[in-house]
């Protein structure tokens, strides 16, 4: 593999296959290639059984990939995974803490693990918003405090390279805003925050770049703008007293022209009023004229689309599933 | 350093650990406070109403009709040979007949408390492992501590050494307070012990300490390796148990060679003779033929050390090969 230093993140032909209890074969990775750039918030978009988290549980050392190799900071992981990894917080699926233990007690076992010191636990719990129930035991937290927790626990180490997975899940509005405020601070600050996340609006709202992912392969990379501006078609929706006439209107023209209910939606016009300017001259008039944006939503489904149509047939696993092989059975 | 206090910390914290090796201190006092009590003198009051007793019984003309009976005829109560002098010693009470009530003597508790409390301790300390372990497993917080400390060698033989070393202090924490409060009794109550017998009561206990350790380390290594704290208490009574059955069914001479609870107790009480059900003799083989089979301490250590060591080594390497959940 070829050692970018401006990026964090890269795998090459990553691949991971399982074996179910019943023993049939299931590819969850198949041949990603992955690049993160070094600095702001990427977002990892991909729908359910995609591959996100088998794909950062390799990255993490907490699953072997079959084939495929993979690098942070351009260290080759998971040979070199101890030496990068104190740069490094990350949160995969579930918050995961001892359920006896007080949030507090819970971070300061893992701040003592790598050194740090114990005031650094107090800042990282108020930066979440945990102060004063940081003494409370982890099992009497709701799931947006869990969240909040496993979030600290990553900022315990400084980390210049933060993996969340879908660190919004349970959280209330304000949660939400805080989080996501806190994801963007950091990457504006120089850390590079990977988010993997279902919640496109999200993505589009806090990443610059994102990569999406489908049945175990990378589908499309880059700046969000750029990701939505080559899928971006343009549109314009057309609202109109007789619909059926607009339509053999603009059917003289050389525009796509379709039914969307009882409006038009025009495709080619390159310029709004050029659609007013036909319409005017068979005496209809516009009372709606609205173009179509793509966004990030749009991309994503249509490229996850595309691919469960045109996929290979390889069998995917479910992220939620994975330990239900033989490689992971959990207690 | 830094990896191995944390787990200290973990280990002591883990309610569970907390709650067995306080059960253990429980009813090692328990079982310490019961033979001194057993053991205590008896008081005068108990004497005199002993005595009492005694006289009862005496003036009892059943029994004095009873006793009149043996000595006109002592071999019918006591065979050929016998005298009157037999019917006195068996028939007639004394007061020791109605006190019942042993001595504090540091032998006789070495081969029955003392071994009961090493195979009780050491159970229990098999079980403080698993738990250990199982916490993190069932928890799932073993992934968020290799998000700290990724080198799973590191990890898995740290937490070996805390579940080895912890139940093997607390073992002998527990066996150093029994021996010593019985042989502060016993020493109180004017009952002499002699050298020998501490130096084998020494051993005793140091065997019984390697044991829990052992046990710790083997049901942690156990449970790394099953991740499942209730999955590895049962394989072990299915071990325990269903080892022995088995055993009992096989036509081999000498298979109660491979009893876990042989060996165990060879172990513990510096080899052991036992019976062998596996072993049939003939009436042609006449004497010759011993149904008993000596199981020495280094047979109980080389059996207990072989499935202990296989453990640790399929435990470390599918530990380090893995994915964790």
């Amino acid at each position: 593999m070829p050692g970018t230093s401006d990026l964090v993140v890269e795998t090459t032909g990553l691949r991971k296959e399982f074996r179910t209890r019943r023993g049939r074969k299931v590819v969850a990775v198949d041949g990603l290639d992955l690049a993160v750039p070094a600095g702001g918030v990427h977002g990892f978009l991909g729908p359910n059984g995609s591959g996100k988290t088998t794909t950062i549980r390799m990255l993490l050392g907490l699953a072997r990939p079959t084939t495929g190799s993979m690098a942070l900071f351009g260290e080759p992981v998971p040979r070199r995974l101890p030496q990068v990894m104190g740069r490094i917080g990350a949160v995969v699926e579930q918050p995961k803490f001892v359920p006896a233990f007080t949030g507090r007690r819970n971070l300061t076992l893992l701040a003592h693990t790598v050194g740090v010191p114990t005031k650094a636990v107090d800042a990282a719990i108020a930066q979440v918003g945990l102060s004063g129930r940081e003494k409370e035991r982890y099992k009497g937290y709701s799931l947006g405090m869990k969240q909040r927790l496993a979030i600290a626990a990553t900022l315990l180490k400084s980390p210049d390279l933060l993996i969340l997975d879908e660190p919004t899940n349970g959280l209330d509005p304000a949660g939400i805003r805080d989080i996501r405020t806190m994801i963007r601070e950091l990457g504006e600050n120089g850390v590079t925050v990977l988010l993997s996340s279902h919640i496109l609006a999200e993505v589009q709202q806090v990443c610059h770049s994102v990569s999406i992912i489908g049945r175990g392969r990378l589908l499309a990379s880059g700046a969000v703008e750029d990701l939505v501006g080559e899928q971006q078609v343009k549109q314009v929706r057309v609202g109109v007293a007789d619909p059926g006439a607009a339509q053999r209107a603009l059917q003289a023209t050389r525009w796509k022209v379709g039914r969307d209910g009882d409006r038009l939606v025009v495709e080619g016009a390159e310029h709004a009023e050029d659609i007013t300017r036909v319409l005017a001259g068979h005496d209809i008039y516009v009372r709606e004229l609205t173009p179509v944006r793509a966004d990030l939503e749009s991309v994503f489904l249509q490229l996850t689309h595309d691919t469960s149509l045109h996929g290979s047939g390889s069998a995917v696993v479910d992220d939620d599933t994975t330990d239900e092989t033989t490689e992971g059975g959990a207690a | 350093m830094r990896l191995l206090r944390v787990e200290v910390s973990r280990f002591f914290s883990r309610r569970a650990v907390v709650l067995l090796v306080l059960g253990a201190a429980l009813l090692t006092g328990l079982l310490a406070g019961s033979r001194i009590w057993d053991t205590r003198p008896v008081t005068a009051s108990e004497l005199a109403e002993a005595k009492a007793q005694v006289a009862e019984q005496l003036a009892q003309p059943d029994f004095q009709r009873e006793l009149r009976t043996c000595r006109d005829d002592p071999e019918t109560y006591f065979g050929p040979g016998a005298t009157s002098a037999d019917c006195d010693v068996n028939l007639v009470p004394t007061t020791e007949n109605y006190l019942n009530r042993a001595t504090l003597d540091l032998a006789q508790e070495r081969r029955g408390n003392g071994t009961a409390l090493v195979v009780f301790v050491a159970a229990l300390m098999i079980i403080v492992g698993t738990t250990y372990a199982g916490g993190d497993w069932h928890t799932g917080s073993i992934s968020n501590q290799l998000l700290f400390e990724p080198r799973r060698t590191r990890v898995w033989v740290t937490k070996a050494l805390v579940a080895l070393v912890g139940c093997g202090v607390v073992a002998a924490v527990l066996l150093a307070a029994f021996w010593t409060a019985l042989a502060l009794v016993a020493d109180a109550r004017g009952v002499s012990t002699g050298s020998g017998t501490v130096s084998l009561i020494a051993w005793e206990s140091l065997r019984g300490v390697a044991l829990a350790a052992a046990g710790g380390l083997g049901g942690y290594a156990l449970t790394m390796l099953l991740r499942h704290t209730v999955g590895t208490l049962a394989l072990l009574f299915a071990y325990a148990a269903g080892g022995e059955a088995l055993l009992a069914l096989l036509p081999v001479d000498g298979s109660a060679r491979f009893s876990p609870t042989y060996n165990l107790f060879a172990w513990v009480r510096d080899g052991v003779r036992v019976y062998d059900q596996s072993v049939v003799c003939s009436p042609s083989q006449g004497p010759t033929c011993d149904q008993r089979l000596s199981i020495t301490l280094v047979d109980g250590a080389t059996y207990l050390g072989v499935l202990l060591l296989v453990t640790l080594v399929l435990s470390a390497v599918l530990f380090r090969r893995r994915d964790v959940p």
